[in-house]
């Protein structure tokens, strides 16, 4: 893998603060990332997902440990490296008073490739059905991390890096990112993209790597991870809960964690939901919720044994 | 590619600029045209009747002769009174260097692009200062067109030393206020450090005028706004070495923030 490795990270530690005050963010991270490959990031808040990115940056710098990008130090090389590469922050911020259009062109400016870099902006937007004469302080906030993306994406960067990219983007626009990153890929270019939402991880990443108290717990495949998937149910009966439903869900081998509130019964649910539809149908089914495990309750399942239970 | 971001911030400072240096030159020009309605023969008799104390908090030193003439009177009127106001365009500027973007978070997506950070510094300083420098030549378009509707007779040569030596004590501000939030890296700190370094000095500028010939005078010494007196200028023209004084010491506080800031974590 590290031959070929665009992201190349070995014992990567980030400490904050001094003294007593001081906060271990990240703790000796080793980590590789091929080239074509698009990177799932996954982790809770405060995991050290956008700290890792912000070493990988050079914006802050580590406490040990080193990293390349493209065989290039982050630290000695990072202007070389910032050429090349296309980066959407989890707190985006732009400039307040100028527009979508003066953005652009003045990171084009920046850039040094005014016209080419321009013209591909031009045409993201677009595709994002984006306003770019509008200055950033009239833009709703999906609106200004479209324009982040397109900032990301206008050099056609071989690396792109991104930090949490569509909270606050609509379904339509989520899709059309997804079809972007698809396109990355297929012109072999690589994705660093760190998320807390799973379904998101799920449709583009080939890997995933999960960060926790800022250590790296698993590095798997994406099919790995998800197998270890299970539901929340939420099913409410428009009378009372039928009398001995809860022993009789207790006894299914794929639910677990029942608990009954009222006319409500919330359960933990692997594989097949037809055992379980057979149980409820004594009763009268008002609603019949599922919820997606958050992030958090997928590591520990993971780790819990619960793999083994799910395969 | 070298100057975008020099460009960029003069794109975005203009206004800014344009708005303060009208509203500092209306001021000026105001007090120019007050000029003729004084008798500056009891000007200086009533500036006699100061005590120290009262003439050094309004800008005036001991060289009263000066100060009993048409130039002395906008010196007294404008510049020594003005000392703090004109102090704040380069402390806004220079929080503006690093430490707005900093806290706005604008800063990571600017130093994601190929720019290194010294670059980013030097553009942004040598734009701010040409923006402080435009500031005063609108103050001295103030005050020359203040002399001609007026009908005032003034020194314009004078006129125009002391307006212009207002550009090496901006620039000094504004490098004391890059450094300071260099280090400060909180926006609000360096704010209020900035804040408490122009009133002390003001302090003991005025401290310093009014104990002239004492013991005392020493702790003027230690402001940088001794070194810009009106009425001296009036008298001598440009003081060079003061001059070079402010040039050498925005000089090395850049230097120094060029050196911390490539060494330290950005928006932490």
């Amino acid at each position: 893998m590290a031959s070929d490795s665009v992201i190349n990270i070995r014992g990567l530690s980030k400490t904050y603060g001094s003294g007593k005050k001081q906060t271990l963010a990240l703790n000796r991270l080793d980590l590789s990332v091929a080239q074509g490959e698009i990177f799932g990031y996954l982790g809770p808040n405060g995991a050290g997902k956008t700290t890792t990115i912000r070493l990988l940056l050079d914006l802050i710098r580590p406490s040990a440990g080193s990293a390349t990008i493209f065989g290039l130090d982050i630290r000695a090389d990072s202007v070389e490296i910032h050429r090349r590469i296309g980066f959407f922050p989890a707190e985006l911020s732009l400039w307040e008073g100028r527009t979508g259009d003066q953005i652009i062109n003045y990171v084009a400016s920046v850039r040094g490739d005014t016209k080419g870099i321009v013209k591909h902006a031009d045409e993201l937007a677009e595709r994002l059905d984006l306003d770019t004469s509008k200055k950033v302080r009239d833009l709703s906030s999906g609106n200004k991390r479209k324009l982040g993306l397109v900032i990301a994406m206008m050099h056609s960067p071989e690396l792109l890096i991104l930090d949490e990219p569509t909270g606050g983007l609509d379904p339509l626009v989520q899709q059309t990112f997804h079809e972007m990153m698809d396109e990355y890929r297929a012109k072999g270019k690589t994705v660093f993209l760190s998320s807390h939402v799973l379904s998101e991880v799920q449709a583009i990443c080939d890997r995933v790597g999960i960060l926790r108290d800022g250590e790296l717990k698993a590095v798997e495949s994406v099919e790995k991870i998800t197998n270890v998937e299970f539901q929340w149910v939420d099913v409410v009966f428009r009378d009372a809960v039928p009398a001995g439903l809860q022993q009789q869900l207790e006894r299914l081998p794929a639910v677990t964690n029942v608990s009954t509130n009222g006319t409500r019964v919330r359960m933990r649910m692997v594989g097949d939901f037809d055992p379980l539809l057979r149980v409820i149908s004594g009763g009268y089914v008002e609603t019949l919720h599922i919820e997606e495990p958050s992030l958090e309750e997928i590591f520990l399942a993971f780790y819990s044994g619960d793999k083994e239970k799910t395969e | 590619m070298i100057g975008s971001v020099f460009v960029e911030i003069l794109k975005t400072t203009w206004k800014q600029m344009v708005y303060w240096g009208v509203g500092l030159s209306a001021m000026g020009l105001l007090v120019v045209i007050m000029v003729p309605l004084f008798d500056m023969q009891a000007m200086g008799k009533l500036l006699e009747s100061f005590p120290p104390m009262i003439l050094a908090m309004i800008g005036v030193g001991q060289d009263l002769e000066v100060f009993a003439s048409n130039e002395g009177f906008v010196a007294i009127g404008f510049f020594g009174k003005s000392a703090l106001i004109f102090a704040v365009y380069p402390v806004v500027m220079g929080m503006r260097i690093t430490a707005n973007e900093e806290d706005s978070g604008t800063m990571d997506v600017l130093l994601s692009l190929p720019v290194e950070r010294a670059r980013v510094i030097i553009e942004k300083f040598l734009a701010y200062a040409v923006s402080c420098a435009g500031v005063v030549i609108l103050i001295y378009l103030g005050l020359h067109l203040g002399v001609i509707l007026g009908g005032v007779e003034l020194d314009v040569l004078r006129l125009a030393e002391v307006t212009f030596y207002l550009i090496p004590l901006l620039v000094f501000i504004m490098a004391a206020t890059m450094l300071i939030a260099v280090f400060a890296r909180r926006r609000t700190v360096a704010l209020g450090v900035v804040t408490a370094f122009v009133i002390v000095s003001y302090m003991l500028q005025t401290i310093g005028t009014a104990a002239e010939g004492t013991v005392a005078e020493s702790v003027g010494a230690v402001s940088f706004l001794t070194y810009y007196n009106a009425g001296d200028i009036l008298a001598q023209g440009f003081i060079w070495p003061h001059i070079a004084g402010f040039v050498i010491l925005s000089g090395i506080m850049l230097l120094a923030s060029l050196y911390r800031y490539e060494r330290r974590d950005i928006g932490i």
